[in-house]
């Protein structure tokens, strides 16, 4: 049976990996390279790296890093961040990433959509999303670490980018971020009603219980973190860690 | 080609230029150990009874703190094991210190959770600025002198004390031992790593960066001022109870979840690769024959079972060409590069600015007041 | 020496790091000499079965590699799209398969499905070998394969069926037949398994 995928998800700034809370105050975590090498050993599911700034630095991706991170995964690899061209994506996918994910790019162009999706297939191509609620408590996408809004509900944001051929989606609480206080599943339900390709939740997860919860709602999803799987304790120690095939079985075992 | 002189008593032998004989063939350290530790170590009920008095005072002195002292924890087996010992059998409230290099191996990630995780304690860690670190490796690469793991070194002490320091805590245990380290590796092989006038003369001469965030300490600061001024003191419990490696490491491996490693130091891909590799291959430096050493003299190995280990390569010889890979990818060098320091012409510490003279005065002085029994030679 | 092609498509790197760390000589074939050195095939793929089926016509080893594999009887090892290329056709496209395999690959019905997502199939799945094949020795049933994948092959032969699997109702998730070998999930990207079906493959 097809089992939900936990996946972690790191973020990039100046070659280092930092963790934010809603998407601010980053702070430092290590070195990309043995971070992923020991998810690697960790067997985990999936990995998602995101580079923050390369968007909105209007920087290219750092190829090198991509593949050397890429060479120390033996899981499928997922890479985000600065991508605003089909040349790029095809580029990326070539150093051994089964994903591209797009984020600026897919609002600002969204026809690279269908593009990139024609050159490397639609299971490649990912749209992430970063939402933050309103005062109604309605959702509404933002581009470059949340400071810029994009026009438009969301849901038909989602739609649009299905339908123009994205595997997948990826939704990101920016209030949620950090907080390790739990999944938006309010939001999660949204848009999982919304699309009916594969979608991954991202943002709040603070235990295993968060993820479990929201695999049983939905039977099978991407439940993604980055704040669970880098830090440990009240002081928010940095120790990678990651569940045991043993929790991930439990955790993928529906009760009803 | 001179002969190799092994000591017949432990496996210590003439790749440590310095090494004396005496007249039944018996090599200084063991001399040391049986002369100057061995009388002095008391891992019985003398030594449980100072370490209770040891402790009753760090929990006195930590009441109504969050926690009454810190343990350095690498994942190793000794830091482990220490971190057990601390908690459940002197009943301490320590707060786990972990010093994130960016070379961590998944099983010493691993382990420190399971320690951690069992035994209901807080972690701190303290992730070293990976390309500063980065760029002061590559100039201590670049220097060719044999003590290359300096920058780890150097950052785990000197981050503990500024920790202690700035936190106000009174006590730092590690988990140094006489156990399993009672020979020293020598300073021909393994330099001060403290000597912060070492590593800033190594720095300016081959650092291509500003060391901005790497923590420096100096010697003076962490052996004078801290326990005499400022009154921080550094204990080793393991010293005081009794330590075999390999019953601490199947008692953990049963109750914890604890990981083996091939080798002692193996918690750090890159202390693994230089011990293993780098210093054998480039200096002939072996330093298990240290640490067998240690083990025979202190009852755990015996010699022959240490020259039949080291007849084989401390590396694995099938995977040494991706290992040597994977450490030029991370410090972004091609191989060729790595490979071209492996073949540079061998230095020594003399060879860069030291503090030597200080270290070499200081040891003096404590083995005169008893403070330090043995030490570094 | 594995020869893993490369005709622009499929984690090329992923195989070639794998096979390097078990340290088993292989080469990046681009041109049909590279191929000659060939003793075994790996042929990746991702994408739609079309456009893969032109670039491996454009990459001229085509005819190369059809003589290795049906007349040489040289093993070979196609992956997702690679392992579809290997059919007669595909309800994908409107081009003709390799025809090394019989059989016809056809879309995923997500009507079959009981719950969202729909397609891709993405995600760990486990497999259950149909016959004793070597190249499953040592695989842990429990963790399976990573799939990532819309379409699927359907045998002409049941004999050929080497692996179900299910989603949307079982299908074929390997196939074998004398030399030639084919999955639809992503040994380079499934973690021990993986690696384990490449090394059994390599052993052959």
């Amino acid at each position: 049976m097809l089992r939900s995928r936990i996946i972690p998800c790191l973020l990039v700034r100046d070659k280092g990996l930092v963790k934010t809370v809603n998407f601010k105050n980053p702070k430092y975590v290590g070195d990309p390279i043995n971070a992923v090498k020991i998810f690697n050993e960790k067997l985990v599911d999936e990995l998602i790296v995101l580079d923050i700034d390369a968007s909105r630095d209007k920087r290219e991706p750092d190829y090198k890093m991509i593949e050397n991170l890429a060479a120390e995964c033996r899981m499928p690899f997922c890479y985000g961040g600065g991508i605003k061209t089909v040349e790029q994506a095809v580029r990326i996918s070539n150093l051994g990433v089964e994903k591209v994910a797009l984020s600026s790019a897919a609002i600002e162009t969204p026809e690279l959509i269908s593009h990139i999706a024609a050159a490397i297939g639609r299971q490649s191509v990912v749209v992430v999303f970063d939402v933050r609620k309103t005062l109604f408590g309605n959702y509404e996408a933002y581009l470059f670490n949340g400071s810029k809004k994009v026009k438009g509900d969301l849901l038909a944001l989602a739609k649009h980018a299905e339908h123009l051929g994205a595997g997948e989606i990826v939704v990101n609480s920016i209030d949620n971020d950090g907080k390790m206080a739990g999944y938006d599943e309010k939001l999660i339900r949204l848009v999982r009603d919304a699309i009916d390709i594969p979608l991954t939740v991202l943002g709040g997860a603070g235990s295993l219980n968060d993820i479990k919860k929201v695999i049983q709602e939905h039977k099978v999803i991407g439940a993604a973190a980055g704040s669970l799987f880098v830090f440990k304790g009240v002081y928010k120690a940095v120790l990678i860690n990651y569940p045991s095939i043993a929790e991930k079985k439990a955790l993928n075992t529906l009760t009803n | 080609m001179l002969r190799v002189k092994v000591c017949s008593n432990c496996v210590m032998d003439t790749s440590d230029s310095k090494i004396q004989f005496d007249e039944n063939g018996v090599c200084d350290h063991c001399n040391t150990f049986y002369n100057d530790i061995k009388p002095h170590w008391h891992a019985d009920e003398k030594g449980l009874a100072a370490i209770t008095k040891i402790a009753d005072d760090i929990k006195r002195e930590g009441r109504g703190k969050e926690f009454d002292c810190i343990i350095g924890m690498s994942g190793g087996i000794d830091s482990s094991y220490l971190t057990y010992l601390a908690k459940e059998k002197l009943g301490l409230r320590p707060l786990v210190f972990h010093v994130d290099a960016g070379w961590n191996s998944q099983i010493a990630v691993n382990n420190i959770e399971k320690i951690v995780d069992k035994l209901g304690l807080d972690l701190y860690t303290e992730v070293i600025d990976w390309e500063e670190m980065k760029d002061l490796q590559l100039a201590f690469f670049k220097s060719g002198v044999s003590h290359i793991d300096s920058p780890q070194d150097h950052a785990f002490f000197a981050t503990m004390y500024k920790f202690a320091e700035k936190h106000k805590v009174d006590y730092i245990l590690t988990g140094g031992n006489y156990s399993t380290e009672c020979v020293r590796n020598p300073l021909e092989w393994m330099y001060y790593q403290s000597d912060s006038r070492q590593l800033r003369d190594i720095h300016k001469k081959f650092g291509t960066r500003p060391l901005k965030n790497y923590p420096v300490t100096n010697i003076l600061w962490h052996k004078i001022v801290l326990p005499y001024l400022k009154g921080i003191k550094l204990i080793r419990p393991l010293d005081f109870m009794p330590y075999q490696k390999e019953q601490a490491t199947q008692f953990l491996v049963d109750n914890f979840g604890y990981q083996r490693y091939a080798q002692k130091h193996f918690e750090s891909r890159f202390t693994k690769f230089y011990e293993s590799y780098w210093l054998p291959n480039k200096f002939g430096y072996d330093t298990r024959k240290v640490q067998f050493s240690s083990l025979i003299l202190t009852g755990q190995m015996t010699r022959d079972e240490a020259l039949e280990k080291l007849n084989a390569p401390a590396y694995d010889e099938e995977q040494i060409a991706h290992e040597f890979e994977y450490i030029a990818t991370k410090l972004d060098i091609s191989v060729a590069e790595l490979q071209g320091y492996m073949g540079a012409p061998n230095k020594t510490y003399r060879d860069y600015k030291n503090q030597q003279s200080i270290y070499e005065v200081g040891a003096k002085v404590m083995r005169v007041f008893g403070l330090e029994k043995g030490g570094k030679r | 020496m594995i020869a893993i092609i490369d005709y622009g498509l499929g984690n090329i790197s992923a195989f070639a790091n794998i096979y390097k760390r078990l340290n088993v000589p292989f080469i990046i074939a681009r041109t049909p000499d590279d191929l000659r050195q060939a003793s075994k095939i790996i042929l990746p793929g991702v994408g739609a079965f079309d456009y893969a089926m032109q670039r491996l016509d454009d990459s001229g080893m085509r005819s190369s590699l059809d003589e290795l594999v049906l007349e040489c009887k040289i093993p070979v090892l196609g992956v997702c799209v690679g392992m579809q290329m290997m059919a007669t056709s595909s309800d994908e496209g409107v081009k003709l398969g390799l025809n090394w395999i019989k059989g016809v690959v056809k879309k995923i019905d997500a009507t079959k499905l009981a719950h969202k997502p729909t397609t891709p199939h993405m995600g760990w799945n486990q497999v259950s070998p149909k016959k004793d094949a070597d190249i499953f020795a040592g695989i842990d049933d429990e963790q399976g394969f990573y799939f990532l994948h819309s379409y699927y092959f359907t045998c002409a032969n049941d004999d050929d069926i080497l692996a179900v699997s299910e989603y949307a109702g079982h299908f074929s998730c390997a196939v074998h037949r004398d030399n030639i070998y084919g999955f639809q999930f992503h040994p380079e990207k499934s973690l021990l398994n993986g690696v384990c079906l490449l090394k059994n493959f390599a052993n052959l």
